[in-house]
């Protein structure tokens, strides 16, 4: 009776951990995108002015500043607290040097001091893979064992039955890390901590988060909650301006001496493919990130275009079987569902240089979606 | 503390614009986040960039050799022929894969066929 009294006790306190952390979670990231509605205390004033289709919320959008660099081609944020706005309401940017949030001071910070860690996904891929290591060490030296019994039995006249081999092997669902392995990590971490205490000098965050073009031109021109400077202005880039030098970083280096002709602004610019792509999962609702299993394919309406192109676009070519296996095995491993997402490039002759100079032009574009599943007949009840 | 060196990386990134941005990040990358030290910059012309040669933390007796690239780019075998020549035919070179969003891959690429270790 005290025994079942006890799992049921304990079965509760993990339920209740798991559930805060999830609780925290959703506060911390309650916000889909960085703009908010202003609480209105007034019960009143919301019933009276919704009988006529107002609500007195204001529109909150945070003021964030970015910095475009052209060289990788991504607009840098620097401001903690922009950061966390951006990160956290929406999954906007990734770290530069992290792979995902920037957590590169909290690490460092980690690696110096050993007590009040917090644990970053890093570290917990790091022990995952050093735990992975110990066991395939323990795998092979298993196998070297079973094999120098089987030959030794073998030199005497024995048999060893199959059961008995497997016995020596660990098997990856069986094998638990030993206090061993805890310790390899811990006198890892010791060195690095030895290295690190000569150096007592403050840390200085020398991470920034990094935002690709279509994020940042998505919460510029969509949500106005982010403005964009070159890296020694003092006044924010215009929208026309943003414009133009994003389509301008991807034209070839020769071609970019010329950008202030508008004769250089073409419908298959990668900015405005991308751009129009991340616009359209975005509204439904999707975090678009790179590594994501929807697949850009570029279709030209003009096949001239692409001849004249000084871009050499990915995918715009017909693909192969091989290629088109490979993507759908590798997203298949991850359990992810790939999507094809055929985006149409209006013809040159069909699209006018005024629309060209703004995303007015994004009307001619058209996206078609095909899901694709692998059919593994083994698998398939019917 | 390494600053100086964004000099000479500036000079690199103005000579090979193409591979501009996988430079800069991986130089980055394994400044701050892997945490090498005595990082050379080793210019690798026929491969139309400049490569990395320094100390991993986890192995610091030997000089490890770095490529960048990046994902969008597609190597040929002669290619990666001519960055084992210029860096002096070391035993294994990293090819530092870089993503339009800062992510980077390290490939580890050995000469001949290598056995793994476990």
């Amino acid at each position: 009776m005290s025994s079942v009294n006890q799992s049921q006790s304990r079965g509760n306190s993990s339920q209740k951990k798991g559930g805060r952390k999830r609780n925290e979670n959703n506060v911390i990231y309650a916000n889909p995108l960085p703009i908010t509605f202003s609480r209105v205390e007034n019960r009143f004033t919301v019933t009276a002015l919704g009988i006529f289709g107002i609500s007195p919320a204001r529109l909150l959008k945070p003021q964030c500043k970015g910095t475009f660099d052209p060289i990788t081609r991504s607009v840098w944020i620097t401001d903690p607290k922009d950061r966390a706005i951006l990160w956290r309401r929406g999954f906007f940017g990734k770290g530069n040097l992290s792979r995902s949030e920037p957590s590169w001071l909290v690490r460092q910070t980690n690696i110096r001091t050993a007590v009040g860690r917090q644990t970053t996904s890093e570290e917990v891929t790091a022990k995952r893979r050093a735990e992975r290591k110990q066991f395939k060490l323990d795998r092979a030296r298993g196998i070297a064992a079973a094999a120098a019994e089987a030959e030794s039995a073998f030199a005497e006249g024995r048999i060893i039955s199959a059961e008995e081999t497997k016995a020596l092997i660990p098997s990856a669902a069986t094998w638990k890390p030993s206090p061993s392995t805890q310790n390899v990590t811990l006198s890892f971490l010791e060195q690095y901590q030895g290295a690190a205490d000569l150096d007592a000098e403050p840390l200085e965050d020398m991470e920034h988060m990094q935002l690709t073009f279509s994020e940042a031109f998505f919460l510029t021109w969509a949500l106005d909650c982010l403005s964009i400077r070159r890296p020694n202005a003092l006044e924010p880039m215009t929208l026309p301006e943003i414009w133009i030098a994003f389509q301008t970083t991807h034209l070839p280096p020769h071609l970019q001496a010329y950008s202030s002709q508008e004769s250089i602004l073409r419908p298959d610019n990668p900015f405005l493919l991308n751009y129009f792509f991340f616009h359209h999962y975005r509204s439904l609702g999707w975090v678009v990130k790179n590594g994501f299993a929807v697949v850009l394919i570029p279709v030209y309406e003009d096949a001239r275009d692409a001849e004249s192109s000084p871009f050499s676009l990915s995918n715009s070519e017909p693909f192969t079987w091989q290629w088109l296996s490979t993507i759908n095995r590798v997203n298949s491993q991850v359990q992810k569902t790939l999507v094809l997402s055929y985006v149409t490039i209006p013809a040159l002759s069909r699209v006018s240089l005024t629309e060209l100079t703004s995303p007015a032009c994004f009307e001619r574009y058209s996206i078609r979606e095909i899901i694709i599943r692998r059919f593994v007949p083994a698998r398939m009840r019917d | 503390r390494g600053f100086p060196k964004y000099a000479t990386l500036s000079i690199s990134i103005k000579r090979y614009p193409r591979a501009a941005s996988a430079i800069f990040q991986t130089y980055n990358d394994l400044l701050l986040a892997q945490q090498w030290s005595e990082i050379e910059i080793v210019d690798l012309p026929t491969c139309g960039r400049c490569g990395f040669r320094g100390r991993r933390p986890e192995n610091p007796n030997t000089r490890t050799c770095v490529v960048p690239c990046s994902l969008a780019e597609t190597i040929s075998m002669t290619w990666l022929k001519s960055a084992f020549g210029e860096f002096e035919q070391p035993e294994e070179v990293f090819l530092a894969i870089n993503a339009e969003d800062s992510s980077i891959v390290y490939y580890k690429l050995s000469t001949g066929i290598t056995k793994p270790p476990v």
